[in-house]
């Protein structure tokens, strides 16, 4: 038997071929969630355009009611579209993402042990957790999204420019950077305590809700709160703000508004770094 | 027990305060959860009170409704939420789906009634944990309203009695897609999406287009909350607000016969499969 | 291949509220040494919350101990994970590896591409494994419609399709019927006389202990009590061989010289006795009419049980081999 062919993970080999075998093995996790979802057809049909229809239902009511008022202080349907498109397109592929970490996951992969599964298999234990739990039911979620924005964009006459093309899908990927590493703490916390779960919701859905309307509804505490303690106003009020041409508030730069590419990546990396502290104290009791 | 009277026909009243009480007790079992899902609530309620107050504007007054009632129509719709369960309710399909439900048959009580029971406790459960404080919270804070007058109370309690039969039975109906579907947890999505828009939980109906109204006066939605939270408001007040509470009471007693039938047909068909 | 030594590990256990709760220090495994050879099918043995588990867990990188030292194959579990991992296999008793939606064959193609076992490889162990567990029935089942003993059998090979050097099995065969039991017995013995897989196993089934191990170690409390040959442990602490007599009528006096009466029920008899057969039977024979007799050797499991119950090894001096 010859077990010197067997490559055994973990030791040196080419930056290249190790990105090319993590993104392989990340791909192979993803579609095996993919194939065990779609075996229940009807069920994945149902329950894909069902989580759609909460976003369309909480949309539509807003869409419903404004003409009786006209705008939401200055800002049009559209205006707020663009804004709720947005901030609902990147939490669903973030939540597409990051499922893995997202609390009731974690905790319930640490309570029936697949979590120690995952740390017994060779591979890079976050490549494990990311590739762990795939709804793909949500991709519908992904699709009504991208239309709100969609009908934002072009409703509230946004001149296609590269800056305003950066700025827009900067703002997406900033904001998955971001709630992802909200994802990543709350699912880091319940290794400590599950009760913390409800706690994180206020931050990662309470957020969601809150950058998908214009922050200048909120009054001067909370928006200054979630612009310069929970920098969450540069994701995309600052982005938006700029590509319909208004001025940013506080007399803030206009470098401001593009930040969001930098903010989110940063509160990614910050998680991750309490991610580790976490899975140490795992190692140390095993809850 | 006696084999000449079938349980059902005279309820067990002990048995059924029992349970209530039960499901009652139950929703104490987690404060520090409760005080969670309260501070959420009550984080929601603001962002969607910003939403409201920043549509008025300048206008006094909408579709009849104040700023002010705008505030405490949001404040009731986040007391309510839990107590009424107006997310959706999968207790009773995850029990069929677990052939738990074979089990509960083979005690002497009726299934409707025992589901009902429990219910109303885990309802006033919830209303006590976290409607209360929040309705507090709003009254504090934000001036909330209350009803006006004994009449507003006795109106306001019988429509939010009865807002909970109307919410009960259709979340139960709902649940009752499992006896015959695997996939009634996607079943439920469909029908917890339209119970928030229809119920007026996500935003009041009164704002929506005439057309809009109209096509959900024919549904019992509206019975499911709205019609509690225009009676506390007294945007419907004497005769008005009867006939809204009679309407109640007809969806209640409508969709609680329905219930019961939908749930023989298919404990029926439970039998048939063999569980 | 494993060396452990003065290992210890504590939990913390919270006691009541968050605020007001005490926690309570709970030593799992305190100062345990041991070592097992490359090879070697060693047989971990303890009552319920011995510390048994806590102990696997430790030597495959899933706890970190308090203090101690642990090498395994040269490496420390813990520092390196993924290097470690890359070379054992562990099954978990009534926990599953396998992906629960997924048909068995595609969640061990799945586990291919994690241990990067080469293409042919994988056929070559695919194909012995499906042949010595008989997978091939349910290889196209999801994971969660097998039945235990099924899903079992599919756990062992996904355990060892990427040829680890070692095993480690905490209660492989809990749940199973003798049929299931043995057929994993089997295999076991059998990857280990082949292909020199080295295997630490937990177990409430001394059968699989005797059937498998030469080597059983015996931990209580945390604390290892025995470390040594089977055989020994039965000679030293085993109880007495049994004589069944069935007497053509019950006796007036049950009793024979040189023999332990250890209980009589009508005209049958039980008699204790060490070392040969034909002395006491030639006696009993003597004492009274005789219609039937028979010996019945003691069983590993009533030793073990003695050792449990009566903490018969927990002098100090019983510690060593
Ligand atoms: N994560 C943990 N947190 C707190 N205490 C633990 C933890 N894991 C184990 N223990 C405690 O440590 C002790 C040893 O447990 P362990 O699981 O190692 O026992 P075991 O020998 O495997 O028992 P069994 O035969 O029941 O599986 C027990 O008292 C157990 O309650
Ligand atoms: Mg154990």
């Amino acid at each position: 038997m010859d077990k010197s062919s067997i490559s055994r993970p973990g030791q040196r080999e080419g930056l290249f071929s190790s990105a090319v075998y993590h993104l392989h093995l990340y791909f192979l996790l993803l579609r095996a969630q993919a194939r065990s979802q779609a075996v229940y057809r009807l069920s994945f049909a149902l329950d894909a355009v069902g989580s759609a229809l909460i976003t369309l239902a909480e949309f539509a009511a807003f869409a419903l009611v404004i003409p009786r008022f006209g705008t939401l202080s200055g800002w049009t349907l559209g205006e707020v579209a663009l804004l709720y498109g947005l901030a609902e397109l990147a939490f669903v592929l973030m939540d597409l993402l990051f499922g893995g970490f997202d609390a009731p996951n974690l905790s319930g992969h640490v309570r029936s042990g697949s979590f120690n599964t995952f740390l017994l298999r060779p591979a890079p234990l976050r490549l494990q957790i990311f590739g762990s739990d795939f709804a793909l039911r949500r991709i519908t979620r992904v699709f009504l999204a991208a239309g709100i924005l969609a009908y934002g964009v072009s409703a509230s006459g946004i001149v296609w420019t590269p800056e305003a093309a950066f700025l827009l899908a900067g703002s997406v990927l900033g904001m998955i950077a971001f709630f992802g590493g909200l994802f990543v703490i709350g699912g880091t916390l319940t290794f400590w305590t599950v009760e913390s779960v409800e706690a994180m919701n206020v931050l990662t859905y309470g957020g969601r809700t809150l950058i998908s309307y214009p922050m200048d509804i909120y009054g001067q505490f909370l928006r200054k709160t979630f612009t310069y303690l929970l920098p969450a106003a540069f994701l995309s009020y600052f982005p938006v703000l700029h590509v319909l041409g208004r001025p940013l508030p506080d007399g803030l730069p206009l470098l401001a508004a593009y930040l969001s590419p930098l903010v989110g990546p940063l509160m990614l990396a910050a998680a991750f770094a309490f991610w580790s502290v976490g899975v140490r104290h795992y190692g140390g009791t095993g809850t | 027990m006696q084999a000449a009277l079938p349980s059902s026909a005279r309820p067990n009243v002990a048995l059924y305060a029992s349970v209530a009480r039960l499901g009652f007790r139950r929703q104490f079992a987690y404060p520090q959860a409760a005080l969670w899902g309260l501070i959420t609530n009550l984080f929601f309620g603001v962002l969607r009170i910003a939403v409201l107050v920043a549509l008025f504007g300048s206008k006094p007054q909408v579709a009849g409704l104040t700023v002010q009632d705008a505030i405490t129509y949001t404040g009731l719709t986040q007391a309510f939420i839990m107590a009424l369960s107006l997310f959706g309710w999968t207790d009773l399909m995850r029990t069929v789906h677990r052939g738990e439900v074979a089990s509960d048959l083979l005690r002497p009580h009726d299934l409707l009634y025992w589901w009902a029971a429990q219910d109303a406790g885990r309802a006033v459960g919830q209303f006590v944990l976290r409607g209360l404080p929040m309705l507090t919270l709003f009254a504090l804070v934000w001036g909330a309203t209350f009803p006006a007058g004994a009449t507003g109370w006795l109106l306001t309690t019988l429509s939010l009695l009865l807002a909970w039969a109307c919410g009960f039975a259709f979340r139960f109906l709902v649940n009752c897609a499992a006896f015959w579907s695997p996939d009634a947890v996607g079943i439920g999505r469909f029908a917890w999406a339209v119970l928030g828009l229809g119920s007026g939980f996500l935003m009041p109906l009164a704002f929506f287009p005439q057309w809009f109204q109209t096509v959900l006066a024919f549904t019992p939605f509206p019975s499911m909350m709205n019609t509690t939270v225009e009676v506390w408001l007294g945007v419907k007040t004497g005769p008005e607000a009867w006939a809204a509470v009679a309407v109640q009471v007809g969806w209640a007693l409508l969709l609680f016969a329905l219930a019961a039938s939908v749930l023989s047909r298919g404990l029926r068909r439970l039998e048939v499969a063999g569980g | 291949m494993i060396t452990v030594q003065n290992l210890k590990k504590t939990f913390r256990v919270r006691r009541g509220g968050l605020l007001r709760g005490s926690s309570v220090v709970m030593e799992a495994v305190r100062d345990v040494s041991f070592s097992v050879g490359r090879g070697e099918i060693v047989g971990y043995l303890g009552p319920n919350g011995a510390g048994k588990s806590t102990t696997i867990k430790v030597l495959t990188g899933l706890l970190v101990p308090d203090s101690g030292q642990v090498t395994v194959g040269g490496l420390v579990p813990w520092k390196d994970r993924r290097a470690h991992v890359a070379r054992l296999g562990a099954v978990f008793g009534q926990r599953t590896t396998l992906w629960w939606d997924l048909p068995v064959h595609e969640s061990l193609e799945l586990l291919r591409h994690v241990y990067r076992v080469p293409e042919a490889r994988f056929r070559q162990n695919l194909r012995d494994f499906t042949e010595l567990l008989e997978l091939g029935p349910f290889l196209n089942t999801p994971a969660r419609a097998l039945s235990l003993g099924q899903r079992m059998r599919a756990d062992l090979a996904a355990a060892l399709l990427h040829d680890p050097e070692l095993l480690f099995l905490d209660e492989p065969t809990v749940g199973l019927d003798v049929v299931a039991k043995e057929r994993i017995r089997e295999f076991v013995r059998h990857v280990n006389a082949t292909r020199e897989v080295t295997v630490l196993l937990t177990t409430h089934d001394l059968g699989d202990v005797e059937r498998l191990a030469r080597r059983v170690m015996i931990i209580d409390h945390g604390s290892l009590l025995y470390d040594g040959a089977l055989a020994s442990l039965q000679a030293r602490y085993g109880s007495p061989r049994e004589l069944v007599v069935d007497y053509e009528a019950a006796p007036t006096d049950p009793q024979v010289p040189g023999l332990t009466l250890l209980g009589a029920d009508g005209p049958r008899v039980r008699y204790g006795f060490t070392g040969a057969a034909a002395t006491p039977i030639a006696r009993v024979t003597a004492h009274a009419p005789v219609r039937d007799i028979a010996v019945k050797e003691p069983e590993i499991e009533a030793t073990i049980r003695r050792i449990y119950e009566g903490g018969l090894l927990r002098d100090a001096a019983l510690l060593k081999r």
